[in-house]
């Protein structure tokens, strides 16, 4: 199967950077799968899974704390706040997380905390998910 | 006399050299967190660069692109966000920036305009703590820790206050680590997003998904917490920077002091020997 450049990066650092067969992401629309050779592109990403099949064929799943990804004939980048790799992420420190996001939503005052409160416990939430997907 | 004169400057001797080692233990501590500072400023480059390079495509080949962040609104407050040390030791570091913070205030509110701050850093919230200027918010003593999560969250409380209408503009005032040797108070402006190539008219072949549109004001959080990021780990390396300079400055001049006065001690004791010996010669001439 022909394989792409990916690259996955984050203000921090490069976070991957390799050949891949496909990768998955989710977007605002739905889930977009993308191959070798696909057509320019570039879609906004809430918090979600990336699903990546690396050129050996094992996939790879990484938690995505909101972004962008931009497929371009050269290579694709996705742009991310923050990702982490299912194994590598901190249950405890995203559980209270979740629980700070769950207080916060309760004492936000207007409609503006409860946005921010709503957006960072689907950050958490997500970390969650993908943390218990991993094989 | 002499005798005095001598254990005061003994005693001066070993305060200076006290005050020595701590000096060069402050460099030395600045140098090593230099260093990894650095390292973090540089390593957030390349993701900028996509960013920006991505949202002046989006700008530029989207026909009929409009965003509330690439106009200026005649009304709406703009936001300053200062960043500074959390400490002093670090020489003009803080004040530069301040200095270029003030003066900007001035100019803003003869141009009639309301100004908001957010302060990065305790010495900047203690400083405008002074003023009757609005604060939004103050974070200190995040430099060393600072992630992109915190980022994003003050990013996502502007963009917020920008879709409300509240503020029109945003401006950064930072400290640029040039070299170890050079730093330099600087001035960015963000919102709205400056430089933004537009050649209307060029249909794009690029698919967004779900609007141009869309994708630029989704990628503004990230525009925004990208350059708080950038500028926060760029301040904090400068004011390590700056500080290993002062100390290094603090502990050659203590190392001056201590030769200068060792001298002084010397000739004290020299002169205290002198005389004894002139009394004794005296002493056993007056007995022949």
């Amino acid at each position: 199967m022909s394989t792409f450049q990916l690259q996955i990066i984050t203000p921090e650092k490069i976070f991957f950077e390799g050949n891949v067969q496909r990768v998955i992401v989710r977007t605002t629309e739905g889930d977009v799968g993308i191959l070798a050779k696909h057509e320019k592109y570039v879609a906004a990403l809430p918090s979600g899974p990336i699903k990546v099949t690396l050129e050996d064929g094992t996939e790879r799943i990484a938690a995505l704390s909101g972004g962008a990804v931009k497929v371009s004939p050269s290579q694709t980048a996705i742009l991310a706040n923050a990702v982490e790799w299912a194994e590598d992420i901190d249950i405890d420190w995203a559980k209270r997380s979740e629980e700070d996001a769950l207080r916060r939503k309760e004492q936000s005052k207007n409609a503006h905390d409860m946005e921010r409160a709503e957006l960072k416990l689907q950050r958490a939430l997500n970390r969650l998910r993908v943390s218990s997907m991993k094989q | 006399m002499a005798a005095a004169n001598m254990k005061a400057i003994k005693r001066r001797i070993k305060s200076v050299e006290s005050t020595m080692q701590i000096t060069k233990a402050m460099e030395l501590v600045s140098s090593s967190k230099l260093r990894k500072a650095k390292e973090r400023a540089e390593q957030a480059v390349p993701f900028f660069n996509l960013l920006y390079q991505t949202m002046s495509e989006v700008a530029s080949e989207a026909v009929g692109f409009r965003s509330i962040f690439t106009e200026l609104k005649p009304e709406g407050a703009a936001l300053m966000v200062v960043m500074a040390g959390d400490r002093g030791l670090a020489g003009g570091f803080n004040l530069n920036v301040f200095r270029k913070a003030d003066e900007r205030v001035k100019e803003l509110k003869a141009e009639g305009r309301e100004v908001i701050l957010m302060t990065v850093g305790r010495k900047a919230s203690e400083h405008y703590q002074k003023t009757e200027l609005r604060i939004l918010g103050t974070f200190d003593n995040i430099g060393e820790t600072v992630t992109t999560y915190t980022a994003l969250d003050m990013a996502e409380h502007i963009v917020h206050l920008c879709k409300e209408g509240h503020i029109a503009m945003v401006e950064v005032f930072f400290t640029n680590m040039v070299s170890p040797l050079v730093q330099e108070a600087r001035q960015m402006q963000v919102i709205p997003v400056p430089n933004l190539e537009r050649n209307p008219g060029v249909q794009s072949l690029t698919n967004y998904e779900p609007s141009p549109e869309a994708v630029f004001d989704s990628l503004i959080p990230q525009y925004l917490a990208g350059i708080l990021y950038c500028t926060i780990v760029d301040t904090y390396a400068s004011e390590q920077a700056a500080r290993r300079m002062a100390m290094e400055n603090a502990t050659d001049n203590a190392q001056e002091m201590i030769d200068d006065l060792s001298l002084k001690y010397n000739r004290a004791r020299l002169a205290s020997i002198t005389q004894e010996l002139t009394e004794i010669v005296s002493g056993a001439n007056a007995q022949n």
